[in-house]
């Protein structure tokens, strides 16, 4: 059981958590899909390769395949060529990635890569990065096929028809 | 039809805001006869601009203007908080209106008072309410359809022991009534009702007013100043059009209702030699003893699927934790309600990071959630001002929030959270999580009434001690915050406003 909020460090992450979201949603720039990603190929490719591996370590699903962080996280590096403050943000994480270990953190086993975002998990970069990934990848319809969220209703009336009330497993006289 | 004022007309009601409070309000002046000039802050939407994508509507519908401090989860469109409520509907207790009597003072910071009006008082208006709002429960309307997320909540409830357990009292259509839809389970409550089930002033109040002939909605028009005549009264609202230029609507009486942040700041920014310190704050209360409810939310994964995002958010609520037990180690009470959420809300709210976060949204068709509402104290720290410096793109001063939990409210939230853990282990959970949510949804008290000029800013109708023409209309006048999710409360106070100032106007007193 995980009942962690009686630890004044998890009330501390979620208010953050939650005034960092607000100024997510006030602006386009983690739901923007059109830009690319500034920088030479070679850059973009190695971007693209860490960040969906820290994608997967910071919202791990089994079910859910590497092509799904992949497309999210380029959603996300897509959107940094036209923000200057996520770009710096998705800069300063790679750069702190790769600089805990002699080896890049691509190169990392991935209890090791794990241990590296732990230790980096007060920094502002991460909290940033975590919440623009955490806003990308559960507002992408891919992600939401593996867990069985549909989405919106409206175009289907709703649920009235289709399962609001059909829980069968309670207890009986409930 | 909808009617066009001329801006020198000083005959009109001006009432800022169109949510709650104010839709009500002008809607209730409007049915008598009484001449009204709405100003809204955001745009008017229609039910074909209501999506089931909680980011767009965000966009479309909440107050995104730079503020500081504490966060305010707030809209500005036409309809205000009523477009993204939850239609939860509960009256506030009997002893809730004497706080001061029943809990007595917490400590130095806390300030509480008694309401200077009684629960006797306002039942005639909470009727009022909710008939219009169309409450499921009362009035002859059906209890509203219990979800699985409920009947999961009920089921535990009766293996814990609770008793008071309803579906009921949500302003939400269980059938068409009043020539709205009956609710078809969209989920999305807070993002706009697509179906219009809900109770929005979008659809009701505003609609209604414009038909009388005696209503004009102006907007995507900002206040910023209320200005007043040599004698005190006021006598016109400055405001800012799309294009930022600025105009005057005189006024023979004005209504404040911009939610309590922009009720602050218009009372604040409108300071004058002859009140320097902002209108209706000679007692130094305008900001201070903002509440906004101790809040909890839980979520647990279940040993079967729940799938709480089929349906209305909060569709049934527990009210045995409503009533003072001081036994339980904190004063003042709670309710719990049920709540749905989608898989980034889900994610956000269990917060941080790894499989401590994802084994909840790995299991999202398996959860039950729950939201807590309870009392929170008033408090003179616990307060919003403007910032000395800081302007937002109309040159006015930014809003600074500053709320924290006082020790009552994190007992009250620790004890609402081992019960809730309770309830649904009792069914077989195998995670929980329970913990706070600082939103900000249920804002109260910068403009408080009270019997005493002394102790607050508005007098037992809403109207401002020392201005006989100036009236606040939305959560900022209550004196206390009592459990209670306060959109009803806020209805009942603004009918009975209206019936007041309609009165005053007869007898030539306004």
């Amino acid at each position: 059981m995980n009942d962690s909020f009686t630890t004044r460090r998890r009330f501390i992450v979620a208010a953050v958590t939650l005034s960092t979201i607000t100024t997510s949603l006030s602006s386009p720039s983690w739901l923007s899909l059109s830009a690319a990603w500034a920088g030479s190929t070679d850059d973009s490719a190695a971007a693209q390769t860490l960040f969906t591996g820290a994608a997967r370590l910071l919202f791990p699903h089994d079910r859910i395949p590497d092509s799904v962080y992949a497309s999210v996280m380029t959603n996300v590096l897509a959107a940094a060529a036209n923000d200057p403050g996520l770009s710096s943000t998705l800069q300063s994480a790679e750069d702190s990635l790769n600089s805990r270990r002699s080896q890049p953190w691509v190169a990392l086993e991935s209890p090791e890569q794990l241990a590296v975002l732990q230790e980096l998990q007060g920094e502002s970069f991460f909290v940033v990065l975590t919440e623009t990934v955490r806003g990308n990848f559960y507002y992408h319809p891919d992600v939401w096929k593996y867990i069985d969220y549909p989405g919106s209703s409206k175009e289907f009336g709703g649920y009235i028809h289709r399962g609001f009330d059909d829980i069968d497993w309670l207890p009986e006289g409930s | 039809m909808s009617k066009l004022f001329e801006l020198k007309d000083g005959s009109v009601v001006v009432v800022i805001g169109s949510g709650a409070g104010g839709g009500t309000v002008a809607n209730e002046l409007a049915q008598k006869g009484i001449d009204v000039v709405c100003l809204e802050a955001g745009s008017r939407l229609t039910l074909a601009d209501i999506v089931n994508d909680p980011p767009a509507m965000d966009a479309k519908i909440g107050w995104h203007d730079k503020r500081m401090g504490s966060m305010a989860w707030i809209c500005k469109t036409v309809g205000g908080t009523t477009m993204r409520w939850s239609g939860v509907t509960p009256r506030i207790q009997e002893h809730e209106f004497k706080a001061l009597s029943t809990y007595g003072q917490f400590d130095a910071g806390t300030t509480l008072i008694d309401w200077p009006i009684t629960l006797d008082e306002l039942a005639p208006y909470y009727d009022k309410a909710e008939d219009k709002m169309g409450v499921s429960g009362t009035h002859g309307i059906p209890p509203s359809a219990e979800t699985n997320n409920f009947k999961v909540m009920k089921a535990g409830a009766k293996r814990v022991g609770y008793k008071e357990v309803t579906s009921t009292r949500t302003a939400i259509n269980p059938v068409a009534r009043d020539g709205r839809a009956g609710c078809q389970q969209l989920g999305f409550c807070n993002s706009g009702c697509a179906m219009g089930a809900k109770w929005s002033t979008l659809y009701t109040e505003v609609p209604a007013a414009e038909k009388t002939g005696n209503f004009e909605l102006r907007t995507e028009v900002m206040a910023v100043k209320i200005n007043h005549s040599k004698s005190g009264q006021v006598t016109g609202v400055v405001y800012a059009d799309k294009a930022g230029i600025l105009h005057e609507q005189k006024a023979r009486a004005i209504c404040v209702a911009g939610n309590v942040v922009e009720t602050t700041r218009l009372l604040l920014n409108s300071a004058s030699p002859m009140f320097p310190e902002g209108l209706g704050n000679s007692s130094d209360h305008v900001g201070r003893n903002y509440m906004r409810h101790m809040f909890a939310i839980t979520n647990a994964v279940m040993p079967n699927p729940v799938n709480y995002h089929r349906g209305t958010r909060q569709s049934g609520i527990i009210l045995d934790e409503q009533y003072h037990k001081p036994g339980r180690g904190f004063a003042g009470g709670y309710i719990l309600e049920t709540l749905g959420l989608d898989p980034w809300n889900l994610s956000n709210i269990v917060g941080g990071w790894g499989s401590d976060n994802t084994k909840f949204t790995d299991k999202f068709t398996y959860i039950a959630g729950a939201f807590v509402t309870g009392e929170d104290p008033p408090e003179a720290a616990n307060r919003i001002t403007l910032h000395a410096t800081e302007k937002d793109a109309n040159g006015l001063p930014v809003p600074v929030l500053t709320y924290r939990d006082h020790p009552n409210s994190l007992a009250m939230r620790e004890h609402s959270i081992k019960m809730l853990r309770e309830l649904y282990e009792s069914l077989g959970a195998t995670e929980f999580h329970g913990g706070d949510v600082p939103l900000g949804a249920h804002n109260m008290g910068v403009a408080r009434m009270s019997a005493k000029a002394e102790d607050g800013v508005t007098n037992r109708w809403g109207q401002i001690h020392d201005i006989p023409n100036l009236f606040v209309s939305d959560g900022s006048v209550f004196s206390t915050s009592a459990a209670a999710n306060p959109t009803l409360t806020i209805v009942a106070l603004a009918i009975r406003q209206a019936d007041h100032i309609a009165a005053r106007m007869n007898q030539k007193t306004l």
